[in-house]
């Protein structure tokens, strides 16, 4: 596998990481769901041009329309969050228990 | 030819008169309701002579004057039967009018809006002529209605009161229920003989004529106010006491009885419409008699009184006696609207008191009101040889000795002795005694008009039965042998009831009134008919239609069956069947060492 494949899919780890492992803003999880899809996206894109998969041209675009769409639904239920206690603090989130 | 149909057309005329009058400066002045009591008076004397001509010779006559139009086979024309019934009827009928109208030209002397009610009055008795002299089913209906209109508006004549309002809407509302049985008996007539005259209905022949006769009982039941549709005569006693004297006691309710009696050729035959309506009869007297043992205001006893008298009219009819049911009719008519204006000069004397429990001591102030109530109450009981008797008498001896049903005919005989006891009451608390009222009250019969229109009741309380019953022809035998215990059964009844009832007076006038028992509050609240029937199916039915329109389909089916309760159910799943506690940190680390663990455990794999 070429330097550039194993560079991107580290980048992908190292968003996967930051959105598994945070302290307590819950923004933090949020920025590297954007990291993750920004790293699909460049993997995508050079893999198509450097096989020249022509008909798959217009799967990026897709994929950012999706990615777009979930930042929107979870800024969304962060603002919801943010509304109800002033904060984005991941230990407000416990209402939920039994 | 005679002059018989001139005569009486002229008579039924000349009542038109004042009517069409009414446009003209004649109304507008005060002397409207003099015109209007001599034009009756004339009328009166002017159908005094077909009756005399029918006495003499018999002659019945039908007056067919106008074609008005033809459906399909179907003639309805305006034509008049003038036979034994309209011709004695007419005649006694004018005579009470007459009276009633002298009578309320002093009663409602100070009333701003007396031409109109002289007008009501008029036309109240034009539609009684026109239910009278009817040949077919059509013009008998229009009198039916149209007395019936009368009569709401003459009860509401106070319509700022309340009580008016409602009394004159339950009249109205209960004659309804009876019209249903009319327009029933109609439309069964027009199906199946295909006329309306009553020439060719007695005619034809048919098998089962139960359902008209059914219906024209049930018109009878709420037009004279029979057990089950009766409340609204004794409301109906809230109008003006001229009111309750023409329409209520002498003239619109015995519409009913009439009916019945016109269409006597076909209950002959049906012996189970004779049993109907004799139990009817039966049950209407005895029920009628009991409300009134105990009620407190004058005009609701006589108008109590009233009911029972129908029913006792009914009861003979059903044992096959129609023309003793019609002698009853017009005897009844002098004496219970000579009772109902000796009420009304009692109540105006008195500054509008109508509760017996405070009058009394009347005998000596207004001697004339005493006298005539006092015998008017003994015509009323068959009192021998005075005017009631000899049309009840008549009908207790003829239902003793007839074959009929035996409760109806016990129940009928505890009636009549009831009957004696409420007329004491009325006389006891009413003239007896000391008095009872406030000492200022006006107390004066001296009025030429109360007077005279008094007496001619009286002449006619007293004499009438003998001059009618003398003069009528020949109809049906009346029993001529019976056992001498048959014989004095309503006299003995009669004496029972008064001398219980002056008994049961003298013993309690000075005792303590404790609690009511259970038979007074039954026969005070009119055996709590009015209250359960006027709350009960209106609530229920009032309640059955919210529940199903509302609650049924608008928030059962249109909200709660899929929207709400999808909602419902998902949150419900998902409270019970979650158990997190909310540590989202931890749950996204499990979720990355799985990874790791996974990614290390599959990469050293062989």
């Amino acid at each position: 596998m070429s330097m550039v494949y194993v560079n991107m899919f580290l980048a992908f780890i190292m968003s996967l990481m930051g959105l598994l492992v945070y302290r307590s803003h819950l923004m933090s999880s949020l920025l590297c769901l954007e990291g993750m899809m920004l790293s699909l996206f460049i993997m995508m894109t050079v893999t198509i041009l450097n096989n020249h998969f022509t008909l798959a041209s217009m799967t990026p675009i897709i994929l950012l329309v999706f990615a777009a769409c979930e930042a929107a639904l979870g800024l969304s239920l962060l603002v919801m969050v943010s509304n109800t206690y002033g904060t984005d603090y991941v230990q407000n989130l416990n209402l939920l228990q039994c | 030819m005679n002059l018989f149909t001139s005569f009486m057309l002229t008579s039924m005329f000349m009542l038109l008169l004042p009517i069409i009058m009414s446009n003209t400066q004649l109304y507008k002045n005060n002397l409207y309701p003099h015109y209007v009591k001599t034009t009756i008076s004339y009328a009166f004397a002017i159908s005094m002579i077909p009756a005399m001509m029918f006495v003499s010779s018999g002659q019945e006559t039908i007056v067919s004057n106008w074609h008005w139009l033809s459906i399909q086979t179907l003639k309805l024309s305006l034509s008049f039967k003038l036979d034994y019934f309209s011709i004695i009827f007419i005649p006694v009928a004018l005579f009470v009018t007459w009276s009633i109208m002298e009578f309320s030209m002093w009663y409602m002397h100070t009333d701003p809006y007396i031409n109109r009610f002289f007008k009501y009055l008029l036309m109240f008795l034009i539609t009684m002529m026109i239910l009278v002299t009817a040949n077919n089913l059509f013009q008998l209906f229009i009198g039916w209605e149209g007395v019936g209109i009368m009569s709401f508006l003459l009860i509401g004549w106070w319509y700022g009161r309340a009580d008016a309002n409602t009394a004159a809407l339950q009249a109205i509302l209960y004659n309804r229920i009876g019209d249903v049985g009319f327009i029933t008996a109609m439309a069964w007539f027009l199906a199946n003989m295909n006329a309306w005259d009553f020439q060719q209905i007695f005619i034809t022949q048919h098998k089962n004529l139960n359902i008209p006769l059914l219906g024209l009982l049930l018109a009878a039941t709420g037009k004279s106010a029979q057990f089950g549709l009766h409340p609204w005569l004794p409301s109906a006693m809230e109008g003006p006491t001229p009111v309750s004297a023409l329409l209520h006691s002498s003239t619109m309710v015995v519409a009913g009885v009439f009916l019945l009696i016109r269409f006597h050729p076909l209950m002959e035959q049906n012996k189970t419409m004779q049993t109907l309506t004799l139990c009817l009869g039966a049950i209407t007297t005895l029920f009628t008699a009991i409300c009134a043992l105990t009620q407190n205001d004058i005009k609701k006893i006589v108008a109590f009184s009233t009911s029972s008298q129908l029913g006792l009219m009914i009861v003979t009819i059903g044992i096959n006696q129609p023309y003793l049911a019609f002698l009853h009719i017009c005897t009844h008519a002098f004496f219970k609207a000579m009772l109902f204006m000796c009420s009304g000069s009692i109540i105006h004397s008195l500054n509008d008191e109508q509760d017996i429990r405070k009058m009394g001591g009347l005998y000596k102030p207004m001697p004339f009101t005493t006298s005539s109530l006092i015998i008017g109450s003994l015509a009323l009981t068959g009192m021998p040889f005075l005017t009631g008797f000899y049309s009840k008498d008549l009908i207790i001896e003829t239902a003793n000795t007839s074959y009929t049903n035996a409760w109806a005919l016990s129940v009928t005989l505890i009636a009549t002795s009831l009957t004696a006891a409420y007329s004491t009451r009325i006389m006891f608390f009413a003239l007896l005694g000391q008095p009872r009222f406030n000492s200022l009250s006006p107390i004066n019969e001296n009025n030429p008009h109360l007077i005279n229109s008094i007496k001619r009741l009286l002449v006619g309380s007293i004499f009438a039965g003998y001059l009618i019953s003398h003069n009528i022809p020949p109809t049906t035998i009346p029993q001529m042998t019976m056992p001498h215990y048959l014989k004095l059964t309503a006299l003995a009844m009669t004496i029972t009831g008064f001398i219980l009832a002056l008994e049961l007076n003298l013993a309690a006038k000075n005792l303590k009134f404790k609690y009511p028992s259970n038979l007074f509050k039954f026969s005070n609240l009119l055996g709590y008919f009015p209250t359960v029937m006027h709350r009960l199916p209106s609530t229920m039915s009032l309640t059955m239609s919210q529940k199903s329109a509302s609650m049924l389909l608008d928030m059962i089916w249109l909200e709660s069956v899929l929207p709400k309760s999808i909602s419902h159910f998902q949150m419900k799943m998902s409270t019970i069947v979650s158990n997190q506690k909310g540590l989202v940190k931890l749950y996204f680390l499990s979720f990355m060492i799985t990874l790791t663990l996974s990614l290390l455990l599959l990469s050293f794999h062989e």
